[in-house]
Parts: structure tokens; sequence; C-alpha cells
């Protein structure tokens, strides 16, 4: 009785919410958590839930499934705006379940954040778990790499939904064998791409193995520790792959699986993964090939993850970048791209970013590829600044403005093609600030 | 063309904060002056460096399961290092490096690491693992008389005792215990210190103090180095300063 009055009262904020045209993130699961944390143990769900978690690529990989299932002519029921956290789930729960705990939907699909999957699935049953990658990210408020991965290896310890894993990810990889009973382990790669490297060219994790302290061996490496790799003692990383990628051109932004092409609309490499483990999860749903093409086609995220737009004329690429990997992935784009071009780099050290910003040592800035000038923002846009100096970029082309409104109006006082990284709390305003300019 | 040879000890394993930088920073501030930095690097199994033959050695900070296996790999180069350091090699040593070169570390279970035992202090981990001294931090340090202050980032478990000569006194932040008013430990050839960010990034005049000290003993002058132009630094610090000391 106790959770129906809950329920009922958490849908009569809500509404009150949408009359005052607010949306109200996680603060509905947040009362309804304070209030009886066991509520979970309510909700009556018989359709699968499928959750995406990683460090990077979370939001892109859970908004392309939930796009596909949508795409199937499926109810989907997802946290697409990114509460991925056990109060931001239940707010999404909430407002869609039935007074008594019903969800009528084909399939829940959630991003859920990297230390929250061993709390939310105690209690609600996981069908399919998607782990794409693992990077060092703020560690002051995550701490270690090493801490977060034992967590989820103690979780799947006695798990035997389907695990569908990055296989070119040591640190994911190796969850495989976590519960030797689990027969729905899946693994996914990406062939080598025309900008992999033999050595690592970005800071990276994982370098021994994880089961006999063994230096790993690489065949290649696509970006930071992500590539192909095997273990020459135990052989740790030779694993069947269920859907492999190949064929990768990201500049005319296609790929294959098998034999079938899909067309995309973003550049990178980590995108190219994100999307092989969509395949892969529709592959376990039995969604039809021409379906998922026909959803990759079309589906773009106007975000600021990896957003392309035009500024009163002048071609602009938006990107957040949280941790050294996504940042250096996005210099990665900026790299292969030959145009002429200017960056902008935004960086705060609010909360939720982690008030240490050391990891902006660990971006590769060497050797930018025709980057005529670099303006530097946000909370630490010397901190940046200097970092970028170091690196051997001509300081007198660097311009650091604490002001993010002078920045961006100084960024745009040229039409050279932008490129633009801000970190968590920076984005948002970031965009805001550009946009005035169209 | 003058020149410091530098030993980076263990960058894949003790490079946690961008810790690097510091290297980056060190041989930016020598090139710009047209000096030459010729850097080494050392990983486990590789053949055994002289540590005598350098100018400066330089080892960062690491995750905590890492401390074992360095321990180990370090503990052989001992009476090398204790010669280095007393015929004056400079030694700039970050978080677990600094750790090392002390009596020992005792971990959050209980397990000793054994130090090199060159500085008579040692660090206890405290056995709350939630319990991390984590922010930014100021502290006041004589570098050749001059009052300095130094701006970084502390983030470490362990708690460091007996220090006999601190690398400068806390304004802002922890140091070397929860609530301490000393952080790190100094004599004319060593820094060791808690504060990553990395710390020469931020703080040209440590790194001014470490290149003079070792273009002095290794060509036994008395040099004036060149001003840099560090409009970016002066004011980062201006802003990072107002904002944790004000």
């Amino acid at each position: 009785m106790k959770n129906f009055f809950i329920i009922l009262i958490m849908k009569l904020l809500h509404l009150a919410l949408k009359i005052c045209g607010k949306n109200g993130g996680n603060i509905l699961g947040k009362i309804a958590y304070d209030w009886n944390p066991k509520i979970f143990n309510y909700f009556k769900i018989d359709c699968p839930i499928i959750a995406v978690t990683a460090t990077n690529g979370k939001t892109m990989t859970n908004n392309a499934i939930a796009h596909i299932f949508k795409t199937a002519n499926k109810k989907v029921i997802s946290n697409t705006e990114g509460n991925n956290m056990e109060t931001g789930i239940l707010s999404t729960i909430l407002k869609c379940c039935t007074l008594t705990g019903k969800i009528k939907a084909d399939y829940l699909v959630f991003e859920v954040d990297e230390g929250y999957v061993p709390v939310i699935f105690k209690d609600l049953k996981l069908d399919t778990l998607v782990i794409l990658d693992f990077f060092r990210d703020q560690l002051d408020r995550n701490g270690e790499v090493e801490s977060l991965i034992l967590k989820i290896d103690n979780f799947l310890k006695t798990y035997t939904g389907n695990l569908v894993l990055n296989n070119d990810d040591p640190n994911v990889a190796r969850l495989g064998k976590a519960n030797p009973n689990n027969k729905n382990v899946k693994y996914f790669s990406v062939e080598r791409y025309d900008f992999a490297t033999d050595t690592i060219k970005e800071a990276g994790e994982g370098k021994y193995c994880p089961f006999c302290s063994t230096q790993l061996k690489y065949e290649y490496y696509q970006y930071s520790h992500i590539g192909k790799f095997k273990c020459p003692k135990c052989d740790f990383g030779n694993n069947k792959i269920t859907t492999l990628a190949t064929n990768i051109d990201l500049k005319n932004r296609t790929f294959k699986v098998e034999d079938t092409l899909y067309n995309i609309r973003f550049n990178s490499i980590y995108n190219i993964y994100n999307f092989t483990a969509c395949i892969c999860v529709s592959s376990i749903y039995n969604i039809e090939t021409s379906i998922v093409q026909k959803a990759l086609s079309s589906f773009i995220l106007n975000n600021g993850r990896l957003e392309e737009v035009e500024i009163n004329g002048t071609p602009t690429i938006i990107n957040l970048a949280k941790n050294p990997t996504g940042a250096n992935v996005s210099l990665r784009i900026l790299n292969e791209d030959d145009d002429e071009k200017e960056l902008l780099f935004v960086l705060n050290d609010n909360i939720a970013d982690g008030f240490d910003v050391s990891w902006i040592w660990d971006i590769n800035f060497d050797k930018l590829n025709n980057v005529s000038r670099i303006v530097t923002s946000g909370k630490r846009a010397y901190d940046i600044a200097i970092r970028i100096k170091t690196s051997g970029f001509d300081a007198s082309k660097i311009e650091p403005y604490l002001s993010l409104e002078e920045a961006v109006n100084s960024f745009y006082s040229t039409d050279v093609k932008k490129y633009v990284i801000a970190n968590y709390t920076s984005l948002q305003p970031t965009r805001k600030e550009i946009f005035k300019h169209k | 063309m003058k020149e410091l040879k530098i030993l980076y000890l263990y960058p894949d394993l003790l490079e946690l904060y961008g810790d690097y930088g510091n290297i980056q920073v060190l041989r930016y501030r020598l090139e710009k002056r047209g000096y030459k930095a010729i850097i080494d690097r050392y990983c486990i199994n590789d053949n055994a460096p002289d540590f005598k033959s350098y100018d400066l050695v330089f080892a960062g900070g690491g995750a905590d399961n890492e401390q074992n296996i360095l321990s180990e790999d370090l503990l052989q180069y001992k009476d090398n290092i204790k010669e280095a350091i007393n015929s004056g090699v400079f030694f700039l040593l970050i978080c677990g490096a600094y750790q090392l070169f002390g009596k020992y570390y005792k971990g959050v279970e209980g397990n000793i690491v054994p130090g090199l035992n060159i500085f008579d202090y040692y660090t206890e981990a405290i056995t709350d693992r939630k319990k991390r001294c984590i922010g930014n931090i100021v502290i006041e340090a004589n570098l050749n008389g001059k009052q300095t202050k130094v701006i970084g980032f502390e983030n470490h478990g362990g708690q460091t005792f007996d220090i006999t000569n601190s690398f400068g006194k806390v304004l802002f932040g922890n140091g070397n215990k929860f609530g301490d008013s000393e952080e790190g430990f100094m004599q004319d050839n060593v820094i060791a210190t808690y504060l990553h960010g990395p710390l020469l990034s931020k703080n040209p005049e440590v790194t001014d103090y470490i290149i003079k000290y070792c273009l002095d003993r290794k060509y036994n002058e008395d040099i004036r180095l060149d001003e840099l132009d560090d409009e970016f630094e002066n004011n980062c610090r201006k802003q990072l300063l107002e904002k944790f000391i004000n």
C-alpha cells in the first residue's frame, strides 16, 4: 500500500512539474528512493531490461538502441536524457508505470552510471548488460578505475543474462570470465581503421593481463588502450567474436558487419564501437538488419555529442569531453580533418566535473593538424592554455578568457571551421553561447 | 649546448595524475632557453640505470596496487640511489614515489611495503578507504631563501609522519596528514611532495629552482636563467590564489 501512495504522490508531483514546464530530472526518483529504498521490488516488469554502462559512450549507445527499437515499432521506455544513477532510473520508471507498478512497454533501455550497476540491478532483473569501455575519469570523485571494475566483476559473478562486451578493451573483456557458468556472453570487436597505430598514442589503462600479470601484446591500437590485444601467456583476449565491424570508412561514414553496409551520421572510431554494440544487441532481440540499417542511418544526438552545426555559415563541431580519452578522441577527429580550423576548449572544475584538472595533461595535443588558433575558457581557462602551450603549440596563437561570452565572441570573429571541446558542466553553457551567434 | 640528463622512473606505472606533465614543463623551460633536455625512461625489466650519471631523477604517483610491484624493483637500486642523492643529483618525487623513499608504507590492510629507507619519514594509510586527503592545496615553500607559494592538487590516503624538513607550510588544504600544517619533504637537492596537478605546470618558480640547481651543479657556476613569457602561468596563479587563500 505504501508504494501505491508513493507512486500516486510522485505522479501528482510529476503533473505539477509538467504544468510548471519543468522536467524534474531525477527529483521524483530521489524522493521515492529516500521514502522506500526497496521500491524497485514493487514494479511488475515483464519486458526485457537492457542496460548500457561505460566510462564513455553511454548516452550515445543507449539512445541509439532505443532509436533502433522504436524504428522497429516497439514501445520503448528509456532514460534518453542521461539521468543514469538509481534516482534517475527510478524517475524514468515512475513516470511510465501504473499506480500498481505495472509497466507497459516492449523494452526498457537504460544507460547506467558505472558505479550504480550493482545497486540498481540488485532488485531489477536485467536481461542484457552492455559494457563499452573503462577509462580513467574524474579520479578525485570516482577513485581508481580498478576498484570500479572489481565492483562490476563482483556483480557479474552471479549474473546469467546476456552480457555484451567490447573485446577490444582488456578491462571490459576480462568481465566475460566473471561467471564461467554464464553461457550468454557475447563479444564485439572492430577491425583496424586507417588511423590506428602500432604503439599506444594516448593515456590508457590495462597494460597487464588481469589473470596472469603478463604484459599484453597489441596488434594495433585504435585509440587510447582500445585495440586488438592478447595475453601472450594465458591467451586472454582470444574470444569468439559475435559481432565484428569491418571496412571502417570514416570519411564516407560507413562500415560493414558481415555483408551489411551501415551508413551513419558520425565520423569517429568510438562511435563505430558504440554502433557495433547496438548491432549486437539488436541481433539478440531478432531485430531485422534492414531496420537497424535504417535506424542508424538517421540517428543523431543534438546535445553536444559530436554535434555538427552551422553557425552563421561557419561549420562547427561540438563535442563533450569529460576525461582524457573523451578529449583525445575529439582531437583525433580534428587531426583526421585536413582543413584549416580553430579550436575552443572550455574547462570547468565544478563538483560534477571533479575539482582536479590534472587529467588535461593526459590529453595528447602534440602536432595538431592545421589548427590556426586556440581559444580557451571556463573556470580553468589558464590551466588548459598552459597545457596546450607546453605541448609546443605557439603561445601567441592561444587566447584564454575566463568569460565564456568573450571567448565565444572572439572565437567567431573569423569564419574558419570550428571545433569545440567542452567538459561536463561547461558543455550546455558553451552551446548556449555559441547558438547566440547563429 | 648545455644539457640536462633527466631520468624518468616508471613512466608506465607512475602516471596516474598527468605526472608526465612535469617532464614536459621541464623540457619546455629548458628548450625555450636553449638548453637541451635528454630524457631517459626506466621501466621494470629495463637495463639497470646509473642514477649518479643523471642530473635529475623524476618519479610520479600511481595506483595503490602498483606500489608493491614497484617497491620490489626499486629496492635493488637502493645503494646506487643513495650515492646519487649524496653526490647531489636532484630528485623530484611525487605522491607514491615520495612515500617509497621513506622507511615504509603501511597499506589499508596493515600490509607493509618496504621503502628505500633513504629518508626517515614513514607513511601509513588511513584504514577507512573512503577517507582521503583530496582537494586543491596551496603551500608556502622556501626556495633559496625566497618565500614562494606553490599551488597543486592532493589526493592521498597515506599519512606521512616524522618529517624533519617539509617542502612548505600549508596555507590551504591538508598536507602530509589530515589538517596538517606541513607538506612534503625537502632538502637542497630533493623535493618530495603530494602535490600533483602537475606540480610544475602552475609553479614556474619551482621548475626554475630545479633547473638552476641542476645547471649550477653540472657546470659549476651561478647561472642566471633567462626570463620566459609566463603570462598564462601568472594569470593562472593570480586567479587560483585569490580563489583559495583570499
